[in-house]
């Protein structure tokens, strides 16, 4: 008998232990962000700027196994090969038996594309990854044109601080609590609308990626004295509403929000650090107008985003990790809890809105990167907003066949003025 | 790029309908031709045809036994026999299907299930304890000989069939029972059994100790 090789495996963090319990056919956990350069992409090339990326990020090299009480991640020798792309978009990753790695990267035309399973990372660690890829492609690429001056990378975590778990960094203990005020929420007494429609086949999910001048929405939103996300967030809400039957038009809207918590709390890690914000808002007769809209949702905004509702959050986030009880329970039943659970916070959420926020890549590149390109895991309607130099992508998601929601929105952006250019799966 | 007048919007791959609104976009000023960003994936059916036909077939064949038998009654309930074994290979091949990436892992549950089932056989047709004697420790033996060879042909690696191996051994020592509670009247099988078992644990234990505690450390931890 052979001498067996040390086994290097290490635990979920908080957000990721989510993930593999409720991930599912409809709803695999999968999000992609796309690269689009000015020329084709180069598959050679892309494999090879994909080997020296997968050294410097050593998690993605791990497959998800399921232990008696928790997941676990188990390193790997599979080497990550990149494909054409064949599968439908966020086709899932994980499955229950499979050692597989959790994400892939595929290239279509002109763009380089990597789906990531949620528990591996979020959008922001992803986008690290990709930004990496990008950079050794670029280089080997066009060896000739960086000669003299060499580039640099502006992502330059140590291995460690990638792999660091920063909720529970964070997380200051059980008796935290007892310390800080906690207010009751008013528990919103209104049914909360959800969004319904008919499946596409074989639970695809519906793309339509509008790209515009940044610039120019962001003078709309000047306008109204808010931000981007604010700005576009109340025009989804109203787009929504547009929709909705007459019936159901006193129902609460509400809107999900995931906040970045690397711009709160310092960390570089590339694994999962986010928490979710849940704006409600209810359309009453005589706010329907997008000032109003925008004014309330400004003040929900600036209330959710203080310091103790992030630490609030991160506090219930890991109350429940760190439950003994919780820590006993075998893994199905755990499992099984946390879908219970989450059926009933699916229940409650309409929409969702996710900033990647402006993507920066080192200024030789500009010449080679046409635009990015974020879609997000699709649980029902939802968007996901990226910009890179002045060209911002919106990219709304849907399981559904309708695009009303869809229509309605980017009309009420053409006819601000605004060059949109649409393209879909 | 098209511009569909309806949305106000252009669209940018090629498409000749509009997919916001669903309307055929009129080549206005065509003059740069758009380009597939989001290829066009086909739908793929008849993933599981196979499974479905075999399916189909173990109904009719329960359906047409019972009717038969209700036509020429007979003293031997042979169609209870019937949806038995077409029980017992689905609940073994849906097992082997769904753990198929795990191979070591997917003979300890086929040991565990085809067990249960001769003894659960054996009971329904008159135990004459053919299940305790000969099949579940003869079961036990066969599994750790193939587990091994498995492991060994396959290359795994110890990890990945170690706590496997385990569990298998521990299971052969199970027969033990049979003999101190004189379940059996045929022991030697037995008796084989839990010899082999405690030979094969120990030399695992004895030169795997090391991965068998990494292993346990990893899949137990809190």
């Amino acid at each position: 008998m052979n001498n067996p090789k040390k086994v290097e495996w290490s635990k979920l963090d908080n957000a990721s232990k989510y993930f593999p319990a409720t991930c599912d056919e409809r709803d695999p956990k999968v999000f992609r962000i796309a690269c689009e350069l000015f020329e084709d992409v180069e598959p050679e090339i892309l494999q090879q700027a994909l080997d020296i990326t997968i050294e410097q990020f050593p998690s993605y090299k791990s497959v998800l196994r399921r232990g008696i009480f928790w997941y676990y991640y188990e390193s790997s020798d599979i080497r990550p090969t990149v494909k054409r792309e064949e599968k439908p978009v966020c086709a899932p990753i994980y499955r229950k038996y499979e050692k597989n790695l959790l994400f892939r990267v595929f290239y279509n035309n002109k763009r380089i594309n990597i789906e990531v399973f949620h528990a591996l990372s979020d959008g922001t660690g992803a986008l690290w990854f990709m930004m990496t890829l990008l950079y050794h492609y670029l280089l080997i690429k066009h060896k000739d044109a960086f000669l003299d001056k060499k580039p640099e990378l502006n992502y330059n975590a140590s291995i460690s601080q990638k792999k660091d778990d920063s909720f529970s960094r964070y997380y200051q203990g059980r008796h935290y609590k007892k310390q800080a005020k906690v207010k009751k929420e008013k528990k919103n007494a209104r049914k909360v609308y959800l969004i319904r429609g008919s499946r596409l086949e074989e639970n695809r999910i519906k793309v339509i990626e509008g790209t515009m001048s940044a610039k120019a929405v962001l003078d709309e939103a000047h306008k109204f004295n808010t931000t981007l996300t604010v700005f576009l967030s109340a025009l989804l809400l109203l787009s929504i509403y547009k929709d909705m039957p007459v019936r159901k038009r006193g129902n609460t809207l509400v809107l999900a929000v995931p906040i970045n918590l690397r711009q709160f709390f310092e960390s570089e890690t590339s694994s999962n650090f986010f928490s979710i914000m849940n704006i409600p808002y209810t359309f009453d007769e005589g706010n329907t107008e997008l000032k109003d809209v925008i004014g309330k949702l400004n003040e929900s905004f600036r209330k959710e985003l203080t310091e103790e509702r992030l630490y609030q959050h991160l506090h219930r986030l890991m109350s429940f990790e760190r439950n003994p009880f919780a820590r006993i329970a075998p893994l199905p039943l755990k499992n099984l809890s946390i879908r219970g659970v989450n059926a009933v916070a699916d229940r409650g959420v309409t929409t969702s809105i996710s900033n990647l926020g402006k993507i920066h890549v080192p200024p030789e590149f500009d010449s080679y990167i046409r635009q990015f390109s974020v879609v997000p895991n699709v649980r029902r309607p939802q968007m996901a907003i990226c910009t890179y130099g002045d060209r911002l992508v919106i990219n709304f998601a849907s399981p559904f066949r309708e695009t009303e929601i869809q229509r309605f929105f980017f009309e009420s952006l053409a006819n601000m003025g605004i060059k949109i250019e649409i393209a879909s799966n | 790029m098209i511009f569909c007048n309806h949305c106000k919007v252009y669209i940018r791959d090629g498409k000749t309908i509009c997919p916001l609104c669903g309307n055929i976009l009129s080549d206005n000023d065509n003059d740069v031709k758009g380009e597939e960003i989001y290829p066009d994936i086909p739908l793929t059916y008849n993933r599981h045809m196979v499974i479905r036909i075999l399916v189909f077939i173990s109904i009719v064949a329960i359906v047409v036994s019972y009717t038969v038998y209700k036509m020429v009654p007979v003293d031997v309930n042979w169609p209870g026999l019937v949806l038995l074994g077409l029980v017992s290979i689905w609940l073994s091949l849906t097992n082997i299907l769904r753990k198929r990436h795990n191979i070591t892992k997917s003979i300890m549950w086929q040991v565990i299930i085809v067990s249960v089932l001769t003894v659960f056989w054996d009971w329904r047709i008159g135990w004459r304890g053919w299940s305790l004697d000969y099949a579940i420790p003869i079961l036990c033996i066969a599994a750790m000989l193939v587990m091994y060879i498995t492991a060994k042909v396959m290359k795994l690696s110890a990890r990945e069939y170690i706590s496997y191996f385990l569990l298998g051994g521990l299971f052969g020592i199970v027969p033990i029972l049979f003999i101190l509670f004189d379940l059996v009247n045929m022991s030697i099988p037995s008796v084989i059994s839990v010899a082999a078992s405690i030979v094969f644990l120990s030399a695992i234990i004895i030169f795997h100790g090391d991965s068998i505690k990494a292993e346990l450390q990893k899949r137990m931890h809190i």
